[in-house]
């Protein structure tokens, strides 16, 4: 089962309209032949997951800039072993230091990325990361 | 009548679909939104297993009220969605919403971005809310939008929208599988009204002129107004929408989604039609007629795969028709040896 | 008549394999002569009507360029210590940044602020921020400016509530106030109520500042962000140009004389790394801005006609890896910013696509401004770069763009139908991704980053952290305040602001009811989204 299209659900958590990169990446992704769910700004960690649930997301992307990353990203991974869709992938990017990037990886956090880093990047890093979960999920 | 879309290979794979886990089913009976959104998500890629799906909750669906928003890009469909999505479960129901965005046939990828305008709806517990690509349906809708329906309506949902992709033209797969269908329009598309495929203006059961705070929507409704008195557009036939000789133009109703103005009407309207359906025994009609296009269009398949398997006759027609574009010949000779090839056998004691 | 030169040899030599075009994607000629001019007559003085060459006669001789960083991070106090730090450092205005809660017109408590506090500028809920803010700061002496938009007109009114309870004349009071919402639905995307109701608290602004404050600059028209969202050189010129014709015909279509209002209208560009086209850039915006403003819209003060602008170096254009090498970026950015004749100038620090500045990092930035002031010998000459070939032709290619994108928005019935429609921001979106395909392709390079990239890299400046108890200690001081204000005089000041809300009374009186009272900026939104609606957001790719 690991040809379907991957599905990504992608939002900006919190106040900050800068989304530039969110659009960027997000049409990248698109273009790599993913199914893109764009939730848009000013959104909280609870209605992110839940929109994750329902559209049973593979991945997660988040994108913050406004330096609240350890407060979105930690709640949103709570949210998603709440919701039974821990398993699943959140990944994101911003501008966030490497030391709150460790921090964030140590409680299950994926790959984090940064100005300057390539859309193929990311794209590979998903794939590679959705083989393997839906892998580990069917069995 | 044949069903051309949306059309999925219902049968014939079905042995090739993975199982639906029991622990899957039995979330799903529980009221889970996540056993639910995985079941929507095999449905969409496995297509195969639809006929377990729909065994599994035949006693659950054929209730629920499914209602089609179409209509050109950028009246605001997503935003008057939501808007009547929250008008009806404030009215007691549970909506199911599925917005239908299109997959590009280049990369296959889909952007999706009809939840932005759904923000206020996130959360809401009687409301459940998917978005689909529409993969390889060309006809405004995904293949699988009715089974998706089938299994939000067996989740527990009896009113489901289902905004299609609004690209303009071929909008007409959600005749199949609406029972109501919603048209929406804004200020300034009057030209767009004379140009519109035919078919989808006179299947409109409710007309919404969206963003009413701009100007212009009296021009819209004339423009709406006069198609009609010149005796309506030509019934299509086969449409179960269409009007039956009546012509009457159906309700227009002017709204502006974002502002909430006119959303109360357009419930009202809507569950006044829903219940005339049910209760003039229309809806039945619709099922009936929808269960017999599926019947008849999986033995179809039935009998094109059993053939295509014993004869590999996909590749050779598709050789075929490329040769005889160029000779000019009649393409007849072809079809009576390809049916030559088989016979029909009925297991014995028929 | 002029000619290009015959048969050159440079026309047959083979090109290195690159791409020769702007940042922007505009192509550029390997040679400009004469004869691109196309007869053109260039402009000889600056300070005359259209002022391409700059808006002042004796430019940086009479004045030099007011250097204000843009600095705010945590809680009222840090930043008060910043502003004193970089005055000592010879910095000759300021320019305040404030946090995410306040651009977005929240209090601290409130639950969607949770985590953003003090993390990106400065948190002020009441005006007892900005006393604190402010603390020993003569503002009648320095010029102030701040960098807020929807709840422009409550913080403004905080900050003078402020001014006259030290006592200082708000006649006196000099600075700017962003107060740009149109690029807020354009690119920076932060809102409250929909455009109309938001641009009539502008034009409120308008007219109270033209009889009561009447040395502020009442709106920056900011092309700034529709530029880092990813816009190139023309449409960032194009749509703030635009927005800001979107204002003035408002204030006109409100009443007012356009010579009341339009000689304290101010703009603030980017300036990013394409060093020509961003001179060409600021040079076309006076030539437009101005006669617009005469032939349009009939200004008939010249002081109506000047563009005058701050310029902030481009964000965008730095980068997290190797971030020392973002100084170099920086200071050739202020260079274009000095010759395309900026008022004021930012210059951003080397860290700002990691952290917010540290200190050191601020200290530098402010340095290189000091360099170009001071050592380069730049500022001797009035618009060195008048009449250099390459340039008046870049200058009046870029006009011509702009020009244009006008008549397309005006095709669209304006600018606010035009954003509500999502032409620039779709023109935005594309521009950006065009780019960032452009680096994939390698086809534009950025040092460090897709080129020149080192490995294993360490990180070797320090970075500021906002500390983590600023968000709990803002949330306590707000309800200390709350609960010894006078409550009731809270209330009543914002009914009485909800009633003229509903009319069409000038609104700022109210506002400053509420701001000495202490009500919090959160209250003042609430009560008016009672009145005016809440904008939603329009997404469009």
């Amino acid at each position: 089962m690991n040809e379907y299209p991957i599905k990504v659900v992608v939002g900006k958590p919190g106040l900050d309209g800068h989304d530039r990169g969110a659009k960027v990446i997000a049409r990248a992704l698109v273009e790599a032949g993913m199914e893109v769910v764009y939730l848009g700004l000013r959104q909280t960690p609870e209605s992110i997951v839940a929109a994750a649930v329902e559209e049973d997301a593979d991945v997660i992307g988040l994108s913050v800039l406004s330096g609240a990353h350890m407060t979105q990203f930690r709640r949103v991974h709570e949210l998603m072993e709440k919701e039974g869709i821990g398993g699943r992938l959140l990944t994101g990017g911003g501008i966030i230091p490497t030391k709150d990037q460790e921090a964030l990886s140590k409680i299950g956090v994926g790959k984090l990325f940064g100005p300057g880093d390539e859309p193929q990047e990311i794209i590979d890093y998903i794939r590679t990361e959705v083989q393997a979960r839906r892998t580990h999920e069917a069995m | 009548m044949t069903a051309k879309s949306p059309r999925v290979k219902t049968s014939g794979n079905e042995a090739e679909a993975g199982a639906i886990p029991s622990s899957l089913w039995s979330a799903f009976f529980e009221g889970s939104r996540r056993a639910c959104a995985r079941l929507i998500t095999r449905v969409e890629n496995e297509p195969g297993l639809v006929p377990v799906v729909r065994d599994a909750l035949a006693s659950r669906i054929g209730r629920a009220i499914r209602i089609g928003i179409t209509g050109p890009p950028g009246v605001g469909k997503s935003t008057l969605t939501a808007a009547l999505a929250q008008g009806l479960a404030n009215g007691g129901r549970r909506v199911g919403v599925i917005a239908v965005d299109p997959s590009s046939p280049f990369t296959g990828g889909a952007f999706m971005g009809d939840r932005i305008r759904m923000d206020g709806l996130v959360g809401d517990k009687r409301i459940y809310i998917r978005s689909l690509a529409s993969r390889e349906g060309h006809g405004g809708l995904a293949p699988t939008t009715p089974y998706v329906a089938d299994v939000i309506e067996g989740f527990g949902m009896d009113r489901i929208l289902i905004e299609t992709v609004g690209v303009g033209q071929a909008e007409i797969d959600v005749l199949r599988c609406a029972d109501l269908v919603i048209l929406v329009l804004q200020p300034g598309t009057g030209d767009a009204i004379q140009t519109m495929k035919a078919g989808i203006i006179e299947a409109a059961d409710i007309i919404v002129v969206n963003k009413a705070d701009q100007p212009g929507v009296d021009s819209v409704i004339q423009s709406l107004r006069f198609l009609f008195s010149l005796g309506g557009p030509l019934p299509i036939k086969g449409n179960p929408h269409a009007p039956q000789n009546t012509r009457v133009a159906p309700p227009i109703l002017s709204t502006s989604a974002l502002q909430a103005q006119g959303i109360e009407e357009l419930v009202a309207e809507v569950e006044k039609q829903a219940t005339s359906l049910i209760e003039s025994g229309r809806h039945r009609e619709m099922r009936r007629a929808r269960l017999e296009t599926e019947i008849r269009s999986a033995i179809q398949e039935y009998l094109w795969q059993s053939y295509e398997k014993l004869t590999a006759a996909d590749e050779t027609i598709r050789q075929k028709a490329g040769e005889l574009v160029l000779s000019g010949e009649s393409p007849y000779p072809f079809i009576r040896d390809l049916q030559g090839k088989a016979t029909i056998s009925l297991p014995p004691g028929r | 008549m002029a000619h290009k030169i015959q048969e050159p040899q440079h026309r047959t030599a083979p090109f290195r394999d690159a791409e020769f075009t702007t940042i922007s994607g505009r192509p550029v000629e390997l040679l400009y002569t004469e004869a691109d001019l196309d007869g053109q007559k260039i402009e000889q003085y600056p300070g005359d009507y259209p002022y391409t060459r700059g808006v002042h006669p004796t430019m940086y001789r009479g004045k030099l360029w007011t250097m204000r960083l843009f600095a705010g991070m945590g809680n009222a106090a840090q930043t008060n210590e910043r502003f004193k730090f970089l005055l000592s450092k010879g910095q000759t205005g300021l320019s305040t940044a404030f946090d995410n809660p306040t651009l977005y017109g929240w209090d601290s408590d409130d639950p969607i602020s949770e985590g953003e506090v003090g993390k990106t500028g400065v948190a002020v809920d009441t005006m007892a921020d900005m006393e604190r803010l402010f603390q020993d700061i003569p503002l009648d002496k320095v010029s102030t400016s701040m960098t807020i938009n929807a709840p422009a007109a409550w913080v403004f009114a905080m900050f003078l509530a402020n001014a006259e309870k030290q006592g200082i004349g708000l006649e006196k009071l000099r600075g700017t106030i962003q107060n740009d919402i149109l690029k807020e639905y354009i690119a920076q995307k932060e809102w409250i109520f929909p455009p109309e109701p938001h641009i009539r608290l502008i034009t409120d602004m308008f007219a109270f500042c033209a009889d009561h404050v009447p040395q502020w600059n009442s709106i920056s028209i900011s092309g700034y962000h529709i530029r880092e969202a990813g816009a190139t050189a023309a449409q960032e010129l194009a749509f703030t140009l635009q927005d800001g014709f979107t204002y003035v015909e408002h204030a006109i279509e409100a009443g007012m004389d356009v010579d009341d209002f339009a000689p304290r209208l101010s703009f603030f560009f980017n300036s990013h790394l394409d060093f020509f086209e961003e001179i060409a850039k600021l040079r076309a915006a006076r030539r437009i801005w101005a006669r617009h403003m005469r032939e349009k819209y009939g200004a008939k003060n010249p002081k109506s006609w000047l563009c005058r602008f701050h310029v902030q170096t481009a964000g965008c254009s730095l980068t997290a890896q190797q971030p020392e090498v973002n100084i170099v970026r920086t200071a050739l950015e202020a260079l274009a910013g000095v010759l395309g004749g900026c008022q004021s100038l930012h210059t951003n620090s080397m860290d700002e696509a990691l952290a917010l500045p540290s200190d050191k990092a601020a200290e530098i930035a402010l340095r290189t401004q000091q360099v170009i002031a001071y050592e380069s010998g730049v500022p001797n000459v009035a618009d060195p770069l008048g009449g250099s070939y390459f340039v008046e032709k870049l200058t009046s290619e870029i006009e011509a763009d702009a020009e244009k994108y006008f008549e397309q928005i005006e095709a669209l019935g304006g600018m606010v139908k035009a954003i509500e429609r999502g032409f620039p921001q779709q023109e935005i979106t594309r521009a950006a991704y065009e780019y960032q395909r452009a680096l994939s392709e390698k086809r534009k390079i950025m040092v460090g980053v897709n080129d020149f990239a080192n490995e294993h890299e360490k990180l070797e400046i320090p970075i500021l952290e906002i500390d983590e108890a600023v968000e709990p200690d803002q949330i306590a001081a707000l309800k200390k305040i709350k609960e010894s204000r006078d409550n009731l005089a809270v209330s009543r000041c914002l009914e009485e602001l909800q009633k003229a809300a509903r009319t069409k009374e000038n609104l700022m009186p109210h506002l400053l009811d509420c701001a000495r009272c202490y009500t919090s900026i959160g209250e003042v939104s609430h009560a008016l989204i009672k009145v005016f609606g809440e904008y939603r957001e329009q997404a469009f790719f």
